[in-house]
């Protein structure tokens, strides 16, 4: 039984512009570790985005634990969303607060507006932050402003705050693509860690064809908004890939 | 052949080409060319302008000196320039709550609603600017009679439209990558402002909310002069009066309390931008 299931998934930005994505159709089990490859401007991030609507997909379904994402209005959509953690290329963490608060911001969607606003959270969720933080090795730069860590501290901040969610999937929109190759293979590897202690699938795009065979189970290859590839990491091979990145040779 | 006929075209350049050239030149003639044709109609009598500081010397020396001193440590006179301090506060401080609104929902990338609220808003933030405070000031003496009230209700309205403009600008120009991880973590909107926005723009905004007590407190100085409260009825009257020595007096007093402020201001406003 997949845990996430897409159904000829069409997307474009504009009415006029280019279609990003032209019909894609995959599932995801609960135990996947999902690498999405593929050439740059092939849809990789427009495909992750739609799976928690922050793009909206103009065709196709999207089920999630049988829920369709795709119907889903304004509050559902955010209760769904809390259930799916994300980690993004530019960690996206707000630069100015603390690592704690960017941990903490990670559970703003089980939180009313009132504790939003002074930054009120449980005690529960901050020793969850705590305990986090500890497992991916930030447990002395808890008061430091984003802002002064490294890029594979950045990171595992971004990690922390996917995981305090209590995330039932993972979506990484190519979590190493900023960092050095050394630190791409940790981050990778502390993602992997902790995506199977808490039991949690993930789909990840990465346009590093090594990492995603080293640490991928199944690999889908996305080309020009066509998926040209869909199988487990070992039937994957060189002329698969040349096929898949042909358009770069052009 | 074709590949010299290429590169001979290709090693052409010039910044300015035929229509551009055209526009951007005609431009600033048509600039220079208004610029004679106003000083000539208004017959601005452009020979006077040399000896003008000479004139305006004379005039300060012996109409406007001495300042009639004793006027402005008067008790009455004191207790308008606190309200004057209290007004240019009040109406600073209830503008600025109503600019963050205006900022927030004139902001196209974080309004609750692009067709809806948006246009609103922008619409309610140019109305503001549009109308200078003095004719705020005219319009609420106007409505609500002489005193403090239509005052504060002048900057108020005055500050709302002078910040709401750039608290959206700043809100226009965040970092987006910290809203969309917020907005992937299930926040709401007023979540992600919170989170997402208003960590980014906090220094602007406190600099712009300096900035704007500055102007507040300039103009509040003045729109007494309509009847809106503060020193500027004094001003008015001595002016009506024509006492000069105390009209005098009186700018002297505007100017001292200018440059406090500015002071301040500055001093505020250097301890903003080292601020984290």
């Amino acid at each position: 039984m997949p845990i996430l299931e897409v159904r000829e998934l069409r997307a474009r930005y504009t009415s006029s512009g280019p279609e990003i994505l032209k019909g894609v159709s995959f599932e995801v089990e609960a135990d996947d570790f999902f690498a999405i490859i593929g050439p740059s401007g092939a849809g990789k991030s427009t495909l992750i985005r739609c799976i928690n609507r922050l793009v909206e997909p103009t065709a196709g379904s999207i089920h999630f634990y049988g829920t369709d994402v795709t119907t889903l209005p304004g509050r559902q959509l955010r209760i769904l969303r809390r259930d799916i953690g994300m980690i993004f290329q530019e960690f996206n963490l707000i630069n100015r607060m603390s690592v704690m608060d960017n941990v903490l911001s990670g559970r703003l969607g089980y939180t009313g507006n009132v504790r939003t606003l002074f930054r009120a959270f449980p005690r529960a969720d901050i020793e969850r932050a705590l305990e986090l933080l500890q497992r991916v090795g930030l447990q002395d730069h808890v008061d430091k402003r984003a802002d002064e860590l490294s890029g594979g501290q950045r990171q595992r901040v971004g990690i922390a705050r996917a995981l305090m969610q209590g995330p039932r999937l993972m979506l990484l929109d190519e979590p190493t693509s900023a960092l050095d190759p050394k630190i791409s293979r940790e981050v990778m590897g502390l993602i992997k860690t902790m995506a199977e202690e808490f039991g949690v699938p993930c789909l990840c795009n990465i346009h590093d064809v090594r990492l995603a065979m080293e640490f991928c189970n199944k690999i889908i290859g996305l080309q020009d908004g066509v998926k040209m590839f869909d199988g487990p990491t070992g039937e994957m091979d060189q002329a698969k890939l040349d096929q898949i990145y042909a358009m770069e040779v052009l | 052949m074709a590949g010299s006929a290429g590169r001979a075209t290709a090693l052409q350049w010039r910044r300015f080409r035929f229509p551009q050239s055209l526009i951007g030149h005609g431009a600033w003639i048509a600039v220079l060319a208004f610029l004679a044709f106003s000083v000539d109609h208004l017959e601005i009598p452009l020979e006077r302008i040399p000896d003008m500081l000479g004139r305006m010397w004379q005039v300060l020396a012996s109409r406007y000196y001495p300042p009639d001193l004793a006027y402005i440590l008067d008790r009455d006179y004191l207790d308008y320039v606190v309200e004057t301090i209290q007004m240019a506060y009040l109406g600073a401080l209830f503008g600025l709550l109503l600019s963050v609104l205006l900022g927030w929902f004139g902001s196209f990338n974080m309004t609750p609603s692009r067709r809806f609220v948006y246009p609103v808003a922008r619409l309610f933030t140019m109305g503001f600017r549009a109308v200078h405070e003095m004719i705020w000031a005219i319009l609420f003496v106007s409505i609500l009679g002489f005193g403090m009230l239509p005052g504060v209700l002048a900057l108020t309205f005055f500050c709302a439209g002078f910040a709401g403009k750039l608290f959206a600008e700043e809100i226009e120009a965040i970092d987006m990558g910290p809203v969309e991880a917020m907005r992937a973590a299930g926040a709401n909107l007023f979540q992600t402002v919170v989170f997402g926005v208003f960590p980014q723009v906090r220094v602007a905004f406190t600099g712009i909310s300096i900035y704007t007590w500055d102007v507040a407190f300039r103009a509040a100085t003045v729109v007494g002069f309509v009847g809106a409260g503060g020193m500027g009825w004094y001003l008015k009257r001595a002016v009506l009066q024509i006492e000069t020595e105390r009209v005098a007096a009186i700018i002297l007093s505007i100017v001292a309390l200018v440059i406090v402020s500015e002071i301040v201001s500055a001093y505020a406003r250097d301890r903003v931008m080292r601020m984290k």
